[in-house]
């Protein structure tokens, strides 16, 4: 175990390696020049190149990715083009909305939906379990900033419940944070919800069938305890994996709550980082996303080997 | 959450458990009035007003920095930073005193050799600047407060690139910072405005802050634009960057900004029938619409092709698409020039009214047209860009010309339009942008009317006829002459079809009715600006 | 004691001929065929009849009633749901109902194209990494490597490379589905490929192909078809989320995703711009859902033992 731990620690080196080295060449051969940008609408051609060669970049491609990642390896993940910022503070300045309104986003999540579909499966074909999945169908097919201007119009403006935008740091406070943090929340979560209820029905549906389940019942297991304690362990296999996957689209549904939000979190900055080509930034988010990712990823197949204890490797 | 969130978390709500967990901040009263915040019209990415051209960095600059010398109401160039001048008999001197008692942010007086390094740095990116330093004998400090610049040619025009707001503008800044090369950003935001750029609070993309500088003088004179004194009634400015229209016009009805910069006309009207929030026209100076056809290449090498599409379009097309339904934010514009300015002329201009599309199609056909291809590079994340693109889209298609419509961003456009090559070599036919009014006034700053062929701007138009009428501008003495040779050159680059001008346009701004003090101008002024709790 | 009178046999003495007791299983009608499948299954039914509709709008588009979706009439910006415009025009003039009705072709083809590709293309992959164990580890860490990269970064990237475009954006899309189904049939061939009776199949000397086929097939099939479902519909949505951005299909095309973008500022004052074309991607993707959920349900090859 401890070795297939170390294993998988060691392989995701080259993995992020072979990560850089492809969003590196995509921001190479793509048009859109920051330098053109940088310049302003005024400039003339003579001023972009003047600009881009003191970028640096003019260079040949291995040079550049040669010496982005010798100072990857020294932990500078250069400097943004746009605001002469490192990347490093950037990222620093912006991850914490990102990451409170992800945990808040997974940690609702799972204490709604997984409830949700196990009584859904518990009660399958019954109204209860029509009326869960009407629900979780309903609140998966509207996109993200539909749900939030809703939200942001009934119960920002109209109820002033919640603030419209913005997000209050953690270190001003519990509440204002959590304020703040509400809707966004909210909206980021329906879809995830509706997702992850109703995998967990189906998980649980096939589960359900099996004849451990009819022995638990027949020896006079109370429901509760065959459904949370038996049932939902074998059946978690498939939820697991699509919590893992659920942080990769999390990210993905952030980058637009954070827009109708106007919270200052790591999505947005992806996206104007994107449409501005600011290289260095681009390169270290997607790097600390690789990062992030394999860490789910690993905890999610070592979760595996704890719940289903037939995977072996 | 892990528990030490929490416990912090639960310590946290018991200390605001009384404040009832209101979602502003828990300033007191008399702490909120004297903080403004605003949304400004994009992000401020980067702070060197001399290394970009953006709007908005400029916008934040004039907060933290200042000019030797400043535009009023007039866009006259009055002192500022400067005393008094004196300028030798035959133009070639000139001697500036500085104001005492100027004072950078980090306690340093303002000296003469700042103010060389700064001009020096400035003159290298600016195109009044330039030609300064084309026609430079040497630029040199005298003492700590006199400074003076012999020219080998006499320059009239001398006060008004030292003041003038648009961008590159001469600030001053400390000798240290202004050495760092032209072509690269400063790293230090020292200046000697009224507000200090607090470094420490800034999130690009998503907020910065200004303190006020206590030590600054304001002129004594009375404040008119970018002259005068400056009267700074706030503590602190906070730049709040919402880029969703929608979340901003939420933001500033139920209070939680007090002044946007830019609202998006169509939701003007919710902001007007709110009881709290006031609304009016930004700037008189407004904006120019405009697309630029690339004159290096087929098909809009021929100025048939070139005319034809103007005989075509219908400018009103444009402003509506552009700014909406509402007639007193727009007006046609048959010319280059601002309106309501003293060289607007709208002579030549008959071409923009004609709206004729058999005579357009005939004009075509005579260039020569043959069903090419025609690259419109369209930038869909500016909302100026994306609404014209698709007018001209519609206008090219019913003219009967092969569209070939490049939806990209405004990035994109930048290279691509650098190109000279044909859209099949990873070049152009047509791309939209707009100008500022206050960019549009004369032909000096105005770098998007200039015809000189590889050196001018995007399209590379090559009219002589237009050159010559610049230069005449340049040597022109009095107003008269100005207009004169103005009116010419309005009419040759229309001849010519420089660039297709779409219109003129007027934004609004939309601020909280308890907060006082906001003037029309080119710029947001935060001076003699205040609020009531 | 009562006795058929309709027995006419003898009844030996002593015997009595039992009551005809009331039958208590029903038999079970049989329904053959699609119809019968789908009266069997009501949530596939009205799903797959939605779908239907919908896509039938997409094909008929020019002749519902519709006008050229992109003529601009900026004089006739704006206006609410009337007679004329039955779903009112956006900020250039344009007809909002025919941009919605012809948005249904982009939209569903976006849907549909990734959900096969994807599932396809996972589905080969995640069962190569569930079986053979030395291309499991490569294998994942290149899922993992494909996953680490925001899908709007891949879709901006190949926009600028090329061109805004229908293809450019199925083909982002799809690779950014392919590791999600991919590792979810690994996780389902990973805990079936220990179970009995797989071991018992490899024991008698079946081949790999035939186990495949047989056993672990069929059961990774419900939790796919449910996840292909879930792409195809997240696919969609996907889409507005890259047209929100300005990363999505051109403008020219509209597609439900372009149109509510455009009218997304304005839904405070006009909500019209975006709550039909809501409306319609609300609705297909409820219909995407039902007919997964339907399928699900009928084809779990253990409740189909139950019957």
């Amino acid at each position: 175990m401890a070795s297939y731990i170390l294993r998988r620690v060691l392989v995701t080196i080259p993995v992020m390696g072979i990560v850089a080295l492809f969003v590196f060449s995509l921001l190479y051969i793509a048009p859109g020049d920051p330098a053109a940008v940088i310049a302003g609408d005024q400039a003339s051609p003579a001023d972009v190149e003047r600009i881009r060669q003191s970028l640096g970049l003019d260079q040949p491609f291995l040079v550049q990715f040669g010496g982005w990642l010798w100072r990857i390896l020294h932990f500078d993940l250069g400097t943004s083009i746009f605001t002469n910022l490192p990347v490093t503070s950037l990222i620093a300045q912006r991850i914490e909305p990102t990451l409170s309104l992800m945990m808040l986003t997974l940690a609702l999540t799972l204490v709604i939906a997984v409830p949700l579909g196990v009584i859904a499966a518990w009660k399958a074909g019954s109204l209860i379990d029509r009326v869960i999945m009407a629900f979780a169908v309903s609140a998966f097919s509207l996109p993200v900033f539909v749900v939030g201007y809703i939200l942001a119009y009934v119960f920002a403006l109209e109820l002033e419940w919640f603030p419209v935008q913005g997000y209050t740091p953690l270190a001003d406070g519990f509440w204002p944070w959590l304020q703040s943090l509400v809707l966004p929340t909210i909206a980021l979560g329906s879809v995830y919800i509706a997702l992850i209820a109703r995998i967990t029905r189906a998980s649980m549906l096939e589960v359900l069938q099996q004849d451990y389940i009819r022995t638990g019942r027949a020896k006079g297991l109370g429901q509760p305890s065959i459904l949370f304690i038996h049932a939902l362990k074998n059946a978690a296999v498939p939820i697991v994996t699509v919590i893992g996957i659920g942080v990769a689209l999390l990210i993905g549904g952030a980058v637009v709550t954070e827009s109708v939000f106007a919270i200052p979190g790591v999505g947005r900055l992806t996206v104007d980082a994107i449409l501005r080509r600011d290289y260095p930034v681009i390169q270290g988010i997607v790097l600390m996303f690789s990062f992030l990712y394999t860490l789910v990823n690993l905890m999610v197949d070592v979760t595996y080997t704890l719940i289903d204890p037939r995977i072996r490797y | 959450m892990d528990r030490r969130t929490v416990l912090k978390g639960l310590a946290g709500a018991g200390a605001l458990a009384a404040t009832g967990g209101l979602p502003m901040p828990a300033i007191s009263q008399g702490a909120a009035a004297r903080t403004l915040r605003f949304v400004p019209q994009a992000d401020l990415a980067n702070f060197d007003p001399v290394w970009t051209t953006q709007y908005v960095v400029r916008n934040a600059a004039v907060l933290v920095w200042e000019t030797l010398y400043g535009v009023d109401e007039k866009l006259q160039p009055q002192r500022q930073m400067v005393e008094s001048e004196e300028v030798s008999s035959d133009g070639l001197t000139w001697t500036f005193k500085l104001r005492s008692g100027l004072k950078f942010h980090d306690g340093e007086p303002v000296r003469a050799k700042d103010v060389v390094a700064s001009l020096t740095r400035w003159s290298n990116r600016d195109s009044m600047g330039l030609m300064l330093k084309a026609i430079q004998n040497e630029l040199t400090a005298v003492d700590d407060k006199t400074f003076k610049w012999v020219l080998k040619k006499p320059y009239p025009k001398m006060l008004l690139a030292l003041g003038k707001n648009n961008t590159p503008c001469a600030f001053i800044m400390p000798e240290r910072i202004a050495q760092t090369d032209p072509f690269k950003q400063i790293n230090e935001y020292v200046g000697s405005g009224p507000m200090k750029f607090v470094r420490s609070e800034w999130v690009p993309g998503a907020r910065s802050a200004f303190e006020k500088f206590a030590d600054y003088v304001p002129r004594q004179e009375k404040n008119s634009f970018f002259a005068g004194g400056k009267q700074m009634l706030f503590d602190r400015i906070e730049w709040v960057v919402i880029p969703d229209p929608a979340t901003a016009s939420a933001a500033l009805q139920s209070g939680e900004v007090d002044w946007w910069e830019n609202p998006l006309p169509d939701l003007v009207p919710v902001l007007k029938k709110n009881r709290n929030i006031n609304v009016d026209i930004a700037d008189p100076l407004g904006n120019i619409g405009s697309f630029r056809m690339n004159h290096t290449h087929p098909p809009f090498d021929d100025v048939k092709a070139r005319r034809a599409v103007l005989t075509a379009m219908n400018q009103e097309d444009y402003m509506r698409a552009l700014v909406g339904d509402d007639t007193s934010l727009w007006k046609p514009l048959p010319g280059f020039f601002t309106p309501n300015t003293p060289l607007y002329t709208e002579e030549g201009g008959e071409i923009l009214k004609m709206r004729n599309l058999d005579a357009a199609k005939k004009l075509l056909a005579e260039s020569g047209y043959a069903n090419q291809p025609v690259s419109c590079i369209v930038a869909q994340d500016q909302v100026i860009t994306k609404a014209q693109g698709d007018v001209t889209a519609d206008l090219l298609k019913r003219m009967g010309m092969n569209v070939d419509f490049v939806a990209t961003d405004w990035g994109t456009v930048g290279t691509r339009r650098a190109q000279k090559a044909p859209h099949n070599q990873g070049g152009w036919e047509m791309f939209h942008t707009w100008h500022a009014g206050a960019d549009c006034i004369n032909p000096a700053v105005y770098i998007a009317i200039r015809a000189n062929g590889d050196k001018a701007w995007y399209g590379w138009p090559n009219s002589p006829a237009v050159e010559n009428e610049v230069t005449a501008w340049f040597d022109a003495k009095t107003l008269e002459e100005e207009k004169a040779a103005v009116a010419r050159l309005n009419k040759a680059a229309l001849e010519d079809v420089v660039y297709a001008p779409t219109g003129f346009f007027l934004s609004y701004t939309a601020w909280r009715k308890n907060v006082s003090g906001i003037v029309k101008g080119p710029v947001p002024f935060f001076w003699g600006v205040s609020k009531t709790a | 004691m009562s006795a058929s009178a309709t027995n006419s046999a003898a009844v030996p003495p002593g015997l009595a001929i039992a009551r005809q007791l009331p039958d208590l299983m029903q038999p079970v009608k049989v329904r053959r065929g699609v119809l019968g499948f789908l009266r069997n299954n009501p949530t596939v039914a009205i799903g797959a009849a939605l779908l239907l509709c919908l896509m039938l709008i997409g094909i008929f588009a020019p002749y519902l009633g519709t006008v050229d979706p992109t003529a601009i009439a900026p004089a006739k910006r704006m206006r609410p749901p009337s007679e004329l415009y039955w779903f009112g025009t956006d900020a250039l003039g344009r007809d909002v109902y025919s941009r919605v009705m012809f948005g249904a072709r982009v939209s569903l083809t976006v849907g549909l194209s990734v959900a096969l590709l994807a599932t396809l293309a996972g589905l080969a992959i995640g069962l190569v990494s569930g079986f053979v164990r030395w291309a499991d580890a490569i294998i994942m860490r290149i899922m993992d490597g494909l996953m680490s990269i925001p899908p709007i970064l891949l879709a901006v990237a190949l926009m600028a490379l090329t061109r805004g475009s229908v293809r450019n954006v199925i083909m982002s899309i799809t690779i950014a589905e392919i590791p999600r189904v991919s590792r979810l049939v690994r996780g389902v061939v990973l805990s079936l490929r220990e179970q009995p009776y797989v071991d018992a199949a490899i024991a008698s000397g079946t081949r790999m192909p035939m186990i495949i086929l047989r056993h672990i097939l069929p059961n990774t099939l419900a939790p796919l078809l449910v996840q292909a479902t879930y792409v195809c519909a997240s696919a969609m949505i996907v889409e507005a989320i890259l047209s929100f951005i300005g990363a999505g299909t051109p403008p020219t095309i509209p597609s439900w995703g372009n149109i509510m973008a455009e009218g997304r500022a304005l839904w405070q004052v006009k909500p019209f711009l975006v709550f039909f074309p809501a409306a319609f991607l609300s609705i297909t993707v409820l219909a995407v859902n039902l007919v997964g959920d339907g399928l699900r349900d009928a084809l779990d090859p253990r409740m189909a033992k139950d019957l």
